[in-house]
């Protein structure tokens, strides 16, 4: 293997793996408890060492844009172009339990910066992103719960470990949950919106045409999108996931802290979800450089009830920028032998 | 009838079809051999549908048809393999000795060594003609193509950007312009890593792949690739062969997440273990 191909795939494996691996020393949110929200009724500040009681944040409002943005020769609202990701302010949930606050940790989950991180809107809440159910925690049955402290518990075995780092497609939402790698680059044709994830070079094709729903028996990874345009915002249901691995987490934000409980977690990892699981998405544009978004998951058979995340999601991208291929799997071997001890490079595949 | 010959009547009944043609089976015959048979369109011959900045509109989902992704050259069928015409100009890849040497050991060694049955991306010109559709989504300043395999994409600059230096890509780095109705794309920084074909057929790090696109109607693109290499070749060489259109009502591309099946392979091996 070439020398700098050699070091570009394996750096960029290393530092997903870095960021992701419970163990790391990798920012772990635990903003959402720590820190007192702005233009929230906030729990009084705690001092450090004190385990904070949990934020109260204001009932989510979905923003109401009147930004009319620029169309597309075949009249779609026209939001064409690169974009980058938008940091979570403060991570996904609210805890069941506190975390305590933990020193030094500059600058929150995304201190790692890869690139200069898009700011929040003016005015922009600093919450979590899981705004419904309000108390900001994912509504698991007791026996989803049981599952997620068991996928937690056992990071290092492969088959528990975070789909993300196998390099596997992370699925919606959690490909719009800012990464390591965040550029997304969103075109526009007659009929469709399609949105390439600089992240492990995904991609989605979304039709507008109305068209029916794919036959149950087809899966995909990234699931099947039908979108359609209310007014200035694009709507989204996807449906049709692959439940293929435990693996496959609904989705989860930069590294959990090492050893602590599933009922401790912020960024909503260990998540499982089955084949019904279904997510309604909603880009709205903000204004020329932003779009704020809002995906509601729904699944009988592991949420209580259907909840909703929202955050500002995309910014434009700075001129000069250039999405490069992310290409994870390809240097990832040794990295899992590393986390999980297991050698996947003696394994090959039949391919047509 | 033996399988293999029947398979190559099955595939060029089916280019047929999609293709939308009536055609008879001499010419039939000469489709299946795009190597043979597809002389390049002279230019200005493109009366189908444009963009608004007038471009030939190539948005919609396309494949090769063929066993160029098997062996670009000739070949006799073997076990899982149809037989084939040679797909590059003038019949064989001019190799450098040693580099041809390499390619046989390749050859003999494909089932393990082939980069794509580790589920790797194929890079280009390979993805091209894999057996799997692909998605062209077109803007004027960018030229997606989204690949079913493995979810490769890549993004064809037109808007001028400079090719980036020092780094390597799986599906490389492409800048493309359009040339009249042609769609010329140079990709370069492809690494050494991706075979062309399943047949062993590779390429150093040197590579530089021009590719050209003429659309010979809606539905037919004439696609080229001239390949570079002058560490492994004696010369600059070319493959031809016709993209088709993918005309099925309400099609879209499906998932072939080829490291899904590795981890499949993985989990089942784990669990039959003592």
């Amino acid at each position: 293997m070439r020398p700098r191909l050699f070091a570009s795939l394996t750096t960029a494996g290393t530092l997903l793996a870095v960021l992701c691996l419970p163990g790391s020393t990798a920012a772990q949110a635990q903003g959402g408890t720590a820190a007192p929200p702005q233009g929230g009724t906030a729990a009084p500040p705690a001092g450090r060492g004190a385990a904070p009681a949990p934020a109260n944040y204001p009932p989510y409002q979905r923003p109401v844009s009147t930004f009319v943005p620029p169309r597309t020769p075949d009249g779609q609202p026209d939001i064409t172009g690169l974009y980058l990701a938008i940091p979570l302010p403060r991570s996904v949930e609210t805890p069941l339990v506190p975390l305590p606050p933990r020193q030094n940790r500059a600058n929150g989950e995304f201190s790692y910066s890869l690139n200069e991180r898009p700011k929040l809107p003016e005015g922009a809440i600093v919450r979590p992103a899981g705004v419904d159910p309000a108390d900001g925690k994912i509504p698991l049955k007791p026996e989803a719960l049981q599952k997620r402290k068991e996928i937690i518990a056992n990071q290092e075995k492969i088959e528990h470990l975070d789909g993300r780092v196998l390099c596997l497609a992370p699925g919606i939402p959690r490909s719009t949950i800012p990464a390591p790698v965040v550029g997304y680059q969103i075109f526009q044709k007659p009929g469709y919106v399609v949105i390439y994830y600089e992240q492990s070079h995904l991609y989605r094709t979304i039709p507008l045409d109305g068209r029916p729903p794919l036959d149950p028996n087809i899966r995909k990874a990234m699931g099947v999108s039908r979108g359609r345009w209310e007014g200035n915002v694009l709507v989204v249901e996807v449906t049709n996931f692959t439940n293929n691995f435990e693996n496959n987490w609904v989705i989860g934000a930069v590294s959990a802290t090492p050893g602590i409980p599933a009922e401790s977690l912020t960024t909503g990892h260990g998540i499982p979800h089955s084949d019904k699981y279904r997510v309604t998405e909603r880009y709205t544009p903000i204004d020329a450089n932003t779009i704020h978004y809002e995906a509601k998951i729904t699944d009988e058979d592991v949420f209580t009830q259907p909840w909703t995340l929202a955050w500002y999601a995309m910014a434009r991208a700075p001129k000069d920028y250039v999405p490069v291929e992310y290409a994870c799997f390809e240097g990832n071997a040794k990295n899992l032998m590393l986390m999980t001890n297991t050698d996947i490079s003696p394994i090959r595949v039949d391919v047509p | 009838m033996n399988k293999p010959v029947a398979r190559t009547l099955f595939a060029t009944a089916v280019a047929a079809l999609i293709a939308g043609l009536t055609m008879t089976s001499a010419q039939a015959q000469r489709g299946a051999g795009p190597g043979r048979g597809a002389a390049a369109p002279a230019s200005g011959t493109y009366n189908g549908p444009r963009t608004p900045d007038k471009k030939p509109d190539l948005n919609g989902i396309w494949q090769a048809l063929g066993t160029a992704h098997w062996n670009l050259e000739a070949h006799s069928a073997i076990e899982g393999v149809p037989a084939g015409f040679s797909v590059v100009e003038g019949g064989t890849i001019p190799y450098q000795p040693s580099a041809l040497t390499k390619r046989n050991e390749n050859f003999q060694n494909r089932l393990s060594a082939d980069p794509l049955r580790k589920c790797y991306l194929p890079g280009v010109p390979r993805a091209m003609y894999l057996p799997f559709p692909f998605e062209i989504t077109q803007t004027p300043k960018h030229i997606g193509m989204a690949f079913e395999f493995a979810h490769g994409t890549r993004t064809i600059f037109l808007d001028g950007t400079p090719h980036m230096e020092d780094l390597d890509f799986w599906m490389g780095d492409a800048r493309g312009r359009w040339e009249g109705d042609t769609l010329i794309v140079d990709t370069v920084s492809l690494g050494d890593q991706t075979w062309f074909d399943q047949a062993g057929n590779f390429h150093s790090a040197a590579l530089k792949v021009t590719e050209r696109f003429t659309p010979m109607d809606a539905n037919h693109i004439n696609y080229e690739a001239t390949i570079e290499d002058s560490t492994v070749f004696t010369r600059p060489w070319k493959i031809s062969m016709i993209i088709y259109r993918r005309l099925e009502k309400n099609l879209e591309l499906l998932d072939y997440e080829c490291a899904e099946h590795v981890y499949q392979k993985l989990f089942t091996e784990k669990t039959r273990k003592p």
